[in-house]
């Protein structure tokens, strides 16, 4: 049995074995996009690359046979540099959204493309779900939000923007009227306390995500009544105070205290604070002098923060929103309160402090006409559904209509895609290449599957699966080279190609050019 | 579209059986049938054989060959080689596409009428006629954009004219012989008139009753000279005539021999007879009688030794008499007369033999490695897939020396022990295939061939495969992927093809060079051979000498010889007093050697070292005109659209690469373009599967090492060459005389007519392609 060293560690694998296998036995884990076990290697990614001692080329190890006596290295920076190319050459062509733009526009990046599908199969129980996972107070939004998200969405490319939101209105006020509107669920006590300075947009966001996360959260506002600029600094014709007090009013019930007409400054300080709860946020919004009034370092915009974990200049104080640098967008405010709140839990846990980031995302830029029509199969091709005929908000006849003019830009496999778990895992950059791309296009002949050739990386592997299964026609690639793709013979339909194997298909491909049609 | 008859798949299917593997071939017949594969007919194939649908859809969207749309009435074939590529091929397509109307930019490749249908190909190898297209089977060289409406008339009547009167067949050859008139008629040959001017001397001899034989023969090498007779008498020096045409004919016959009887020199025929003995320039062509002797010719001749091409210009390509009356054959009843396998191996490695089809590998331990693996049946397969854009040799070699080739392969087949094998050779190459196919027959119906060859009990099966038009199926494991009637796309090796090639069998699998060589090696022993060349490059490189160069052609030199003595002595310089500036070496995996190393030698080693490889033997001739930008991006566009695709560094990162090029070349380029050209280059070198991808960026890297200067230069919006279209603007200087030359031959009407007075050049209309700078008889045209 051969004996191989990789990264200075020695295995005994079976003859005929290969690198990959070998560095499985050593629990190294190579990354593969266009291996699968029980398939033949394709040896095509080019992503599960190692170098072999004495050799200039570096090899797939998927397919390349252990020797006894090889030196393979695999986590060596040459390595990963290697397969950070294959990736970003597979993204460079690579036709699709993981997220959709208007997910990547939205400062909270809320799941605007779930929960338009949640709206237009009825299951508003659910989309209040989705909403609520990244705003707290979408009903105020979804009335004040100036809307980057519709700058953003792909329709507007084609006649008008979806009305977004409206939509999200239409869910949050139909949640609102119910007899027991959504409360989000609670860890249990973590018994430990939160001070929150403000309860404006950012303060109560972030009370909203650090009560579900088991914390007690005490409200700080020198204000009689909470909402902060909401309440103050919004017309009340544009924003009636009700639905404000029915947002904040749910906040209350996840279990925030309020303390009102109390002005941090003095008494108490934020000594004072410091003392009585576990951790402190700033969340004052846009106050002149707060930095020195706080007792906190200033930057030219507010308070100083470290953008990575907002964290002020005391210990175990926080600050975020307008306090740290102001902004017109309620709903950037919303997004700070939870990214703080995030900071917050990973502070108090002793974890080390990182706002989340944003996850990897290819974006596939601007469409041309004809790319845009492709995704127009079975969406309404109606106009937008206006704020002025829309009135007092959306009926649910007019919200189901709107939300059948959304494309759906984002990612059927965005979850279980590996091409974006490896990009995201080697730091892969998406845009790294410019130049001369496939069209985007769609099959949706399928019954169950459907068909995004941009997004394939010619691994192959649909192509064998449907030849194992006796498929009649099955799979073939089509022509060669960079314009290589891969179709039923003769021209024929995806549901005449793929007539048992689909799904074994759709879950060996490794990105999203296969696809179960949603559900959601 | 118009009902498809069917009957012929069910015919071609009893033919060829149902066979998977028989796809290729099958494909290749319904081409031939319809000119393009109808639909229907590939259904009713994957209906009635056992060749899938999927298999039928991918084999014939691979390869170039294959066509899927009805094709116009005649194919005009436009090489697109390195060799036409700088001598303006692009140009001739694109004054095709407007002289025919097509639009050049779009999908349409055939005009309105249904005439003509435009096809560019990767390479004719007649790189010497450069630039070169072919119409159905008529070739047609050293090409101009205005000449080319001429062109199209020429072989409309030429097409009218065989169909009222269809060709005559070749006269049997007499043995009257008190001489021998020699005439090459290779591809390249027949494509510069060599059939036309055979015709024409038959009907001299038989006319004159000369008592002599013309006698067809192989590549003569001069393809600067073509069409080159040779007249051979008994105990007289050869007399050879060099650009003959038909009317010549007459008199070069009666020169040498004085007609039979009393039949009268009429006045017409004297005067032909004045005219090549007096007349030396004689528009539009120049003639001239010849010597070995000559300085050109000896400077030609002088530095080349000829082992592979033996016999060059004497062997009539399949008489298989001659050969063996020249000791063809003799290497092969050695070995079968009692020479062990082992001791032949032996001997070829003591010649120091390497693979000449690129990698240098050595030939007797490759031979040992098949020897030695295990297996009941083995193969051996002759490479002639030669697809590189400027290199001809193979197809030479192949059309003038079959038997050689055959002769090699059959000693290789006995040290290995092979009984089968295949000549895999270029559909584009059909001359080739039809020798091959004639000298096959032949050596089987001689016993020298198929079962117990010579009584010696060893039998060898050679067939052919005809490649359909993949660069990729040069690298043996693509190759071997589409014998087996699977999209050519390599694998990872190991295992070699020495341990598992041919339907997983031990295959050895030779160049036709290498194979064409060993005939010589077992002739005169391996220290003979060993004896020439350098130190670990030994024997002699058949290179294929184009570009611009004043004696463009075939040769055969010993190893060791310098870049410079093949360009300034066997090649007369750079054409028409340029100075040469660089010769690109190993076509699309290799690279460009400046003139400052052109005291390189041609070595494997040697010739890596400075960043090009030895190759199959393509050397094109640079000079200052040519922009190695436009080069670089030429070969990158070639190799990118022969990638077959399967692993993602050639697949995407080749088109990066073009992507950087094409920037460049139109004046697009961004700061960072060059690193990241060469972080590109690296990555597709390191991570690349097969040999295709791991030499794609060699024309880029050798060229940003050798000419960073032109490079930085485009970054810079120029083109100090003058040749990126987008970089330069034509003008007309004051030198200008009024004659509207210019004017009359402009094919985008940029240029008003102006009796007397100076020119001028619309920018706007202009389509930059040289025309006016080559009409001009002032020299009045400047591009800048």
């Amino acid at each position: 049995m051969p004996k191989v060293v990789i990264d200075n560690r020695e295995v005994e694998v079976e003859q005929d074995s290969t690198i990959l296998d070998a560095a499985r036995k050593l629990g190294i884990e190579i990354p593969t996009l266009c291996f699968l076990e029980g398939c033949s290697p394709s040896t095509s990614c080019m992503v599960c690359l190692v170098k072999l001692k004495d050799q200039y080329e570096l090899v797939p190890a998927c397919a390349t046979k252990v020797v006894d006596g090889m030196v393979v290295e695999s986590e060596t920076d040459q390595v990963h540099q290697a397969r950070k190319a294959s990736l970003e050459l597979l993204l460079s062509n690579h036709l699709g959204d993981c997220e959709a733009p208007c997910q990547t526009a939205c400062p909270a990046h809320m799941d605007i493309p779930l929960m338009i599908r949640q709206i237009a199969a009825d299951r508003l129980a659910e989309a209040i779900v989705t909403v609520k996972k990244d705003i707290p107070l979408p009903a105020v939004l979804g009335r004040i939000c100036p809307a980057p998200c519709e700058r953003a969405c792909r329709r507007g490319t084609r006649d008008e923007a979806v009305s977004i939101c409206l939509l999200k209105r239409y869910v949050a006020d139909v949640d609102l009227a119910a007899a027991e509107p959504y409360l989000p669920p609670r860890k249990p006590d973590k018994g430990k306390a939160v001070a929150i300075v403000g309860a404006g947009p950012t303060g109560l966001s972030a009370a909203y995500y650090l009560l579900q996360q088991g914390y007690a959260c005490t409200l700080l506002d020198e204000h009689p009544a909470p909402g902060g600029m909401l309440r103050y600094g919004v017309p009340a014709e544009k924003l009636p105070p009700s639905v404000l007090m029915a947002e904040i009013e749910i906040i209350r019930r996840l279990g925030a205290e309020f303390r009102m007409g109390v002005r941090v400054a003095a008494d108490p300080s934020l000594g004072d604070l410091k003392k009585e709860f576990d951790a402190v946020l700033v969340a004052v919004g846009q106050v002149k002098d707060s930095a020195e009034t706080l007792g906190l370092r200033a930057s030219p915009t507010g308070i100083q923060i470290s953008r990575k974990t907002f964290q002020a200049s005391a210990d175990g104080v926080f600050a975020g929103g307008d306090a740290v640098r102001p902004s017109r967008l309620s709903v950037r405010a919303v997004a700070d309160g939870k990214a703080a709140a995030t900071c917050i839990d990973q502070y108090l846990c002793g974890h080390e402090v990182a706002a989340p980031e944003r996850p990897f995302s290819t974006h596939m830029g601007k469409l041309t006409q004809a790319e845009i029509e492709a995704l127009m199969t079975g969406v309404s091709p109606s106009p937008r559904a206006s704020a002025e005929a829309a009135g007092e908000g959306l009926t649910r006849q007019q919200a189901g209509a709107e939300a059948a003019r959304c494309l759906h830009c984002d990612c059927r496999k965005g979850d279980s895609c590996k091409l974006r778990e490896y990009a995201e895992a080697y730091g892969a950059r998406a845009g790294r290449h410019k130049g001369q791309r496939r069209s985007f296009e769609q099959y949706a002949d399928h019954r169950e599957v459907i068909y995004e050739p941009g997004k394939c990386i010619a691994c192959g592997l649909c192509v064998q699966i449907a030849a194992a299964a006796g498929e009649p026609l099955g799979l073939t690639f089509i022509g060669r080279g960079f314009n290589m793709r891969v179709a039923v013979p003769f021209g024929k339909s995806l549901a005449d190609g793929l007539t048992t194997s689909a799904a074994k298909c759709v879950a060996a491909c490794p990105t999203g050019a296969l696809a179960f049609k949603r559900d959601d | 579209m118009t009902e498809v008859d069917l009957a012929f798949v069910n015919r071609l299917v009893e033919r060829l059986g149902r066979k998977p593997e028989a796809v290729i071939p099958m494909l290749q017949a319904l081409q031939e049938h319809y000119r393009y594969l109808p639909q229907p007919a590939l259904e009713r194939l994957a209906e009635i054989s056992d060749i899938s649908p999927a298999a039928i859809a991918g084999v014939s969207t691979f390869f170039d060959q294959f066509r899927h749309r009805p094709m116009g009435l005649h194919l005009i074939r436009v090489c697109h080689g390195t060799a036409c590529h700088v001598k303006g091929s692009s140009l001739i397509r694109e004054a095709l596409l407007n002289h025919l109307g097509i639009p050049v930019s779009g999908e349409e490749d055939t005009d309105s009428e249904g005439r003509f249908t435009i096809q560019k190909v990767a390479c004719l190898g007649c790189c010497t006629l450069a630039p070169v297209l072919q119409i159905d089977n008529v070739t047609y060289g050293h090409l101009t954009p205005e000449r080319v409406p001429v062109v199209l008339r020429d072989f409309l009547e030429l097409d009218r004219r065989r169909a009222a009167g269809g060709k005559k067949p070749p006269r049997p050859p007499t043995d009257r012989a008190a001489g021998e008139i020699r005439i090459g008629l290779d591809s390249c040959c027949v494509a510069r008139g060599s059939g036309d001017v055979r015709e024409a001397l038959e009907d001299a001899v038989a006319e004159t009753g000369a008592p002599v034989a013309v006698k067809r023969v192989g590549c003569v090498g001069m393809c600067y000279q073509t069409p080159l007779v040779e007249v051979v008498l008994p105990g007289e020096p050869s007399h050879l005539y060099a650009v003959v045409e038909p009317a010549d004919a007459k008199a070069i016959v009666l020169r040498h021999f004085k007609p039979k009887g009393i039949r009268r020199i009429t006045a017409a025929v004297s005067r032909a007879l004045e005219n090549a003995l007096t007349d030396e320039a004689w528009e539009p062509v120049t003639r001239y009688s010849i010597e070995a002797r000559d300085p050109p010719v000896a400077a030609f001749l002088g530095r080349q030794q000829h082992l592979a091409t033996e016999h060059w210009g004497r062997l009539e390509p399949t008489d298989l008499e001659e050969y063996l009356a020249l000791d063809g054959f003799a290497a092969l009843k050695r070995c079968l007369g009692g020479t062990a396998p082992e001791e032949v191996i032996d001997q070829v490695r003591r010649s120091g033999l390497r693979g000449r089809g690129g990698a240098g590998y050595e030939t007797g331990a490759k031979w040992s490695r098949v020897h030695q693996a295990r297996g009941e049946r083995k193969y051996v397969i002759c490479n002639g897939d030669e697809g590189d854009p400027g290199a001809f040799m193979d197809r030479m070699l192949l059309e003038s020396y079959p038997y050689r080739i055959i002769e090699g392969m059959t000693v290789a087949a006995y040290a290995v022990g092979a009984e089968q094998g295949y000549f895999y050779i270029r559909a584009e190459y059909p001359l080739a295939v039809r020798r091959v196919r004639d000298a096959l027959a032949q050596a089987e119906d001689n016993g020298l061939l198929g079962e117990n060859i010579l009584g010696s009990g060893f039998s060898l099966h050679l067939q052919i495969m005809e490649g359909a038009g993949a660069f990729v199926c040069g690298e043996e494991t693509a190759l071997l992927a589409s014998i087996e009637g699977r999209r050519g796309m390599p694998r990872l090796r190991p295992p070699y093809p020495a341990e598992s090639g041919l339907w997983g069998k031990p295959t050895l699998v030779n160049n036709v060079e290498t194979y064409a060589l060993v005939p010589w090696i077992l002739r005169n022993g391996p220290e003979a051979f060993a004896a020439i060349g350098t130190e670990k490059s030994k024997g002699t490189k058949v290179f294929a000498l184009a570009g611009k160069v004043t004696r463009g052609g075939l040769i055969e030199v010993p190893m060791g010889v310098t870049i410079r003595q093949i360009v300034e002595e066997i090649g007369g310089g750079a054409a028409n007093g340029k100075r040469f500036k660089a010769v690109q070496v190993g076509g699309p995996s290799g690279g460009c050697v400046p003139a400052e190393l052109a005291d390189t030698p041609v070595d494997y080693e040697a010739l890596t070292e400075v960043g090009a490889i030895m190759g199959s033997g393509g050397l094109v001739v640079l000079d200052e005109g040519d922009c190695m930008v436009d080069i670089a991006r030429y070969f990158l566009e070639f190799t990118q659209d022969q990638s077959c695709g399967k692993c993602t560094p050639c697949r995407i990162g080749t088109r990066r690469m073009l992507d950087i090029l094409e920037r460049l070349c139109a004046g697009e380029g961004k700061k960072g373009d060059l690193e990241e050209l060469e972080y590109l280059a690296g990555t597709v070198k390191k991570a690349s599967l097969c040999g295709l991808g791991g030499t794609a960026p060699n024309p880029v890297l050798s060229t940003l090492k050798y000419f960073r200067d032109e490079y930085e230069a485009h970054l810079a919006g120029r083109c100090p060459a003058g040749r990126c279209k987008a970089l330069i603007t034509y003008s007309i200087t004051e030198d200008c005389i009024g004659c509207t030359l210019c004017a009359q031959h402009c094919p985008a009407g940029a240029i008003q007519m102006n009796p007397y007075q100076q020119h001028e050049i619309d920018t706007e209309k202009c389509i930059r392609c040289g025309t006016c700078k080559s009409t001009c008889p002032a020299e009045a045209v400047k591009v800048e």
